[in-house]
């Protein structure tokens, strides 16, 4: 993400000389910034965290890990027991390692905050751009849509993308995208509208950029940050509406998510089974814990503003 | 002024409408046809094409569109599918175990989270600003799902310090059964507040104004809480207004496990039920709730704040 | 944390200590559902909860006898046990004298005072039913069957709007004592109909004063008055101080007596002073209210079941001495799996709809949902009911993967090559999310592969209406007690959206299913049930899966609990013993 971003801006910028470089914010700032996260231990374990579950995930896609998640490995609701590295967590039901589910887990935990993010960040980012760059009706109609999509309780939206696509994977996916590019576009709208008058735009202008160039050349590597900052947020936001959205029976079918274990979870636990949620709380909670301090720390270095 | 709230108003119209756009295409498309659980399993077809027309789903889309915007403007949707109860009825009796559980709930939220803020701003760096900050993190990770099921069964049941579930509509009754969700609800968006204020409070702090405060040698405590907590009111209202109507859905949770029969559980059993005049209710109601908190931010933004400007 | 406890404890002290003088008399039932109520009109009442709740202020002709079993029949409102004649065609109800409507403002007239209920609001009542404008669920009793009733409902189709005065041939009232029902066809299964809530007596003053409100406020003859009602929350039931003198039954089955259920006969019914419903949706706080005492009676979850039954089936000790009290009882249901007879693969394949339920392991599925509380179903009749025999062994319910994967092969996809993953459907809930993936693991070892879709309850309904699956979960349980209520779901008349979801249609069953409604109970009837039970078996439009069995709990103070998923008409039997609670 960060090297692609400084390409950008390097093919950008390079025709305009001195005078345009010193507005240019992105590459030093992301240089800058990941000099501050290195100093920042805190932040840099965090990073090391998620690296680790989108490892786990990737090997988990790979199917190198916890395959066959599906197997019975012991008696049904066996406690945790240390006798095999599989009965670790303990079993479900009929008797399969929660230890892979676990695993298996990650791996949709971490795929549905990509995909969404995939789905959410173009869209977000586009609309926002062309209504802070055009302003006028463009901007009038972008700000109707955004509003609009805000105004309507969110779960509601999930719940009603869900039943349409009918339910699954791809429909989290779907749904998640669709429902969380507001703040992003808002975001984005605000920063466009600042920085369509500064001066390097207006000197790219004068030297015959298109729009195009101006939006995606110019203007965009410059507010980029703000791109990463949300893709934090997105990240954990996704991965705690996917466990919602599992409770409420419009997850994940036929797979082992988070959400759909913590759901058994509510069958089980009165009658003393408690490693399925805690198996699935307590990985959840680390990598939503690390995206929350990530995206502080992100914050802290990337936008010059809050110091 | 008046001109400025007219202008405001009427630029809610089309948001308004969008909204009823959407909700209408996707929930009059999705969501199974609901005259089959009517009829339940001795149907006939005949009878499902009776009901259907009784009910006006043969009619052309356009038109059970027109008929769902006029019941916007008169507030009438009519009864529900699944239940036969008038929808104004469901929902002022959904209103009162609602607000009884998220009004205090929200009122200690915000009041806590607005003192630890105070606190955690004014100590900023020192190792309390530290620990809190890293509790609300920690708060704000973990599920509120689990917060849930670990509530209602070490507290409640382990414990027995509360009951497990359900409600009742005498007072001071009610107030047993609305004490452990109300303390998960502060639990789960206590982290959030407290951060969320914090930053609006050190924002504030950074001002050149502020700077120019202490450089003419006020005293810290002085500067604080003359000028910084004043103009840090403005994030701080904003968000409170904005959470607002998102009290009444984003407590369905809690409302479905605990056995409130407030509006977040009727919203979802409608969800459940393909309860499509309940949902069309619930969503426009809440999205006028929204709007009509934006439009009173706006509104509070000029009577405190002199630099905006009624444009 | 010390400090938090602390606060919350003082929180909760207060708020226990300045409340909860409880205003209820000690003789209170505390009991729950665990659904929404969907209101108290007796003509929408189609799902056992709101069924239950609907039968304590309504009354019908007739009822079960609350002790026998198998399940008698007994008069209610009528007088006696009607008169059949006409070979079945003509039913002849005496009612009873001095029946008296609840005290409601409805009744403007007198006042508020009831009036004395009349044959006449059973002509009203049973036209309700067949309302179109109504669009009861319930029409499906009267349809067909009672002589004059379709062609009122067709004129009321066309003319807009049903006309009560219209007579209808074949409900008629002689004087108000005597209602006579003629039939088009005999049908012996009606008299059980006439138990169901759908058929109670409501009077049209209080359908005309309340208008679309009406089921919110019950209006009926029997025990229990509506005090509160939220349909989400609770229900309170007071005492009807009017109620007619009916008393608690003096003989029962073997072991009525023994178990203490004949203490209170001959005394005046209802026993209770009120009753209080909590609708408790979520089985863990059922558990746990009922643990804390909170609740007489508890249905037990499947999940708690091993803490409170030992491998016996027993009542685990700390239980027992409690004085907690275990019922266990076969429910009239029976689980199955459909297979839609349309498609053009399942449908058309016989062996390959045998080979599929030879490799669904049964036992293993009750261990792991039902606690073992169910027997393997071999054919659609649970036990209890006429037509259902012990010594049917479906030979394609003994589970055997070696012989499913011959018939595998005979169906014409060995291993399950060639054939396309199938379509199950299923609701969208954990219990049924973990039910499919135990399907599909099943259907591993064949070869086949199964996509599941869950669906909420309204499109699960219309996904099995349009076909959208080819197969899928469902249950029945009985309307009333007799085979032909199961037989039923394969005629071919019965068609989705109709009870018949799959869709079965064989000619030779369509006839002997025609040929029963015309016999009373008998040996040559039920002879005639187990055929066409054959019949189903070798087609196997199900994989019949299970029929459950009830497993209540009551605590000591509890008395005269006989759980039947039938008689819905039974807190008017039930007592605290307030000694025993204190």
């Amino acid at each position: 993400m960060t090297t692609k971003t400084s390409d950008q801006n390097r093919n950008g910028v390079a025709g305009f000389g001195a005078f345009v470089s010193s507005h240019v914010v992105g590459k030093g700032l992301l240089r800058d910034a990941w000099i501050r996260l290195q100093r920042d231990k805190i932040a840099l374990l965090c990073i090391g965290i998620v690296a680790l579950y989108a490892a786990v995930a990737l090997m988990v896609q790979m199917g190198w890990l916890a395959t066959p998640w599906d197997e019975v490995v012991s008696g049904a609701y066996q406690p945790p027991s240390f006798a095999s590295y599989k009965t670790i967590l303990g079993t479900d039901i009929f008797g399969r390692s929660v230890f892979f589910k676990v695993l298996q887990g990650t791996r949709i935990a971490m795929s549905v905050g990509l995909v969404s993010s995939l789905i959410s960040i173009p869209i977000g980012v586009c609309l926002g751009a062309i209504g802070g760059y055009f302003g006028g009706w463009v901007d009038d109609l972008v700000v109707w849509v955004y509003t609009t999509v805000s105004s309507i309780p969110n779960i509601m939206l999930l719940i009603a993308i869900a039943f349409l696509l009918g339910k699954g994977l791809p429909a989290i996916y779907v749904a998640l995208g669709a429902t969380s590019w507001v703040s992003l576009a808002r975001i984005m709208r605000g920063e466009f509208i600042k920085h369509k008058s500064r001066d390097y735009v207006v000197a790219a202008e004068s030297i015959g950029a298109s729009h195009r160039s101006r939006i995606f050349r110019h203007i965009l590597p410059n507010v980029s940050h703000f791109i990463i900052i949300n893709l934090s947020i997105q990240f954990m936001t996704a991965i705690k509406a996917e466990v919602i959205l599992s409770f409420l029976g419009l997850g994940v079918q036929g797979q082992p998510s988070w959400g759909v274990m913590i759901d058994d979870a509510k069958l089980e636990l009165s009658r003393g089974v408690w490693w399925q949620l805690a198996g699935a709380t307590v990985a959840m909670f680390f990598v939503v814990l690390a995206f929350n301090i990530l995206g502080d720390s992100l914050r802290d270095a990337l936008d010059p503003k809050i110091k | 002024m008046l001109a400025y709230v007219v202008r405001k108003v009427l630029s809610a119209v089309p948001t308004l409408f969008g909204v009823a756009l959407i909700v209408f295409i996707l929930f009059n498309t999705v969501g199974g046809d609901p005259t089959y659980q009517m009829l339940g399993r001795h149907a006939t077809a005949k009878q499902v094409a009776e009901l259907r027309h009784e009910y006006g789903f043969d009619q052309p889309q356009y038109i059970q569109f027109i008929t769902y915007l006029k019941q916007i403007v008169t507030f009438d949707y009519g009864r529900s599918y699944a239940t036969k109860q008038k929808i104004s009825d469901m929902i002022l009796d959904g209103i009162g175990p609602s607000l009884s559980l998220m009004i205090p709930a929200f009122l200690v939220t915000t009041l806590l989270s607005l003192g630890l803020a105070l606190l955690v701003a004014y100590f900023r760096g020192r190792w309390i600003d530290r620990t809190i900050v890293i509790v609300c993190v920690f708060g704000m990770s973990l599920s509120m799902l689990a917060y849930i099921l670990f509530g209602q069964y070490f507290f409640a049941y382990k414990m027995g310090w509360f009951p497990i579930s359900g409600y009742e509509p005498m007072w001071p009754e009610r107030i047993q059964y609305l004490i452990l969700p109300g303390l998960i609800f502060v639990a789960v968006s206590l982290g959030y507040d407290v951060r969320f204020y914090r930053t609006a409070i050190l924002d504030e702090t950074n001002q050149d104004y502020v700077r120019t405060a202490r450089a003419k040698g006020l005293s810290e405590g002085r500067v604080y809480f003359k000028h910084v907590l004043k103009n840090s009111m403005i994030p701080i209202l904003t968000n409170i207004v904005i959470e607002i109507p998102l009290l009444i859905l984003g407590a369905f949770l809690l409302e479905s496990f605990f056995g409130i029969p407030g509006l977040g559980s009727m919203t979802i059993d409608a969800v459940h039920n393909s309860d499509f005049p309940v949902i069309k209710a619930m969503t426009t109601l809440d999205a006028m709730l929204f709007i009509f908190g934006n439009l009173l931010t706006d509104i509070l933004y000029t009577l405190v704040d002199p630099r905006v400007t009624f444009e | 944390m010390g400090r938090l406890k602390v606060l919350i404890m003082a929180l909760a002290v207060v708020f226990s200590g300045c409340s909860f003088k409880s205003t209820e008399p000690p003789n209170t039932l505390h009991v729950y559902v665990s659904a929404k109520l969907k209101g108290l009109d007796p003509i929408y009442t189609d799902d056992l909860y709101s069924g239950i709740q609907t039968s304590q202020p309504y009354e019908t002709l007739l009822q079960y006898n609350y002790l026998k079993r198998p399940l008698e029949l007994e008069p209610l409102l009528a007088e006696s046990m009607p008169v059949l004649s006409e070979g079945g065609k003509k039913i002849v109800f005496r009612l009873k004298k001095g029946v008296f409507f609840q005290d409601n403002p409805c009744f403007k007239e007198t006042k508020g005072k009831g009036r004395e209920m009349r044959a006449e609001d059973f002509v009203y009542s049973f036209k309700r039913l067949a309302d179109p404008a109504l669009a009861s669920p319930g029409w499906w009793v009267f349809e067909d069957k009672v002589v004059g009733l379709n062609a009122w409902r067709e004129l009321a189709l066309k003319s807009g709007k049903a006309d009560y005065t219209a007579p209808v041939e074949g409900i008629k009232a002689p004087d108000p004592y005597t209602l006579e029902i003629h039939l088009t066809r005999p049908a012996y299964q009606l008299l059980y109909s006439l138990t169901m809530v759908y058929t109670a007596v409501v009077p049209h003053e209080a359908v005309e004063f309340y208008g679309k409100e009406f089921l919110n406020h019950p209006v009926g003859t029997g025990p229990w008055q509506l005090a509160e009602f939220n349909p989400s929350s609770r229900i309170i039931w007071k005492r009807n101080p009017t109620y007619r003198k009916e008393v608690y039954p003096s003989v029962g089955e073997s072991g009525d007596k023994e178990a203490g259920l004949l203490e209170d006969a001959g005394k005046a019914l209802p026993l209770a002073d009120q009753v209080n419903v909590q609708i408790i949706t979520e089985t863990q706080p059922q558990w746990l209210n009922f643990v804390a005492g909170k609740l007489d009676a508890l249905s037990i979850p499947k999940d708690n079941f091993s803490t409170v039954i030992n491998e016996k089936r027993e009542l685990r000790p700390e239980f027992k001495e409690k004085g907690i009290q275990l019922r266990v009882t076969p429910l009239y249901d029976t689980t199955h799996a459909t297979f839609n007879m349309v498609d053009p693969i399942i449908g058309k394949n016989k062996y390959l709809r045998q080979a599929i339920s030879l490799a669904y392991d049964q036992e293993t599925f009750n261990d792991l949902f039902y606690n073992g509380r169910a027997i393997l179903a071999e054919g659609p009749i649970p036990p209890g009911l006429s037509g259902y025999s012990a010594e049917l062994k479906n030979p394609y319910r003994r589970f055997n993967v070696s012989k499913a994967k011959e018939l595998m092969a005979k169906a014409g996809y060995p291993e399950g090559k060639g054939l396309p993953p199938l379509e199950y459907a299923t609701l969208a809930d954990s219990f049924y999310r973990q039910t499919a993936e135990y399907f599909q693991k099943l259907m591993e070892p064949l070869g086949i592969k199964v996509n599941v879709t869950a669906y909420s309850w309204p499109q699960f309904l219309e996904a099995m209406k349009n076909k959208k699956a080819q197969i899928w979960e469902f249950a029945w349980g009985a309307d009333y007690p007799d085979g032909e209520n199961f037989l039923q779901l394969f005629y071919s008349k019965n068609f989705s959206p109709g009870p018949n979801d799959g869709n079965y249609s064989n000619p030779d069953f369509d006839r002997m299913y025609e040929h029963s409604l015309t016999l009373p109970d008998s040996p040559e009837r039920t002879a005639l049930y187990r055929k066409m039970v054959d019949l189903l078996v070798e087609d196997c439009p199900w994989i019949f899966e299970a029929h459950r069995i009830g497993f209540f709990l009551s605590q000591p103070w509890f008395k005269n609990y006989k759980p039947s998923d039938l008689d819905h008409r039974t807190y008017k039997y039930y007592r605290i013993d307030t000694a025993l609670k204190k």
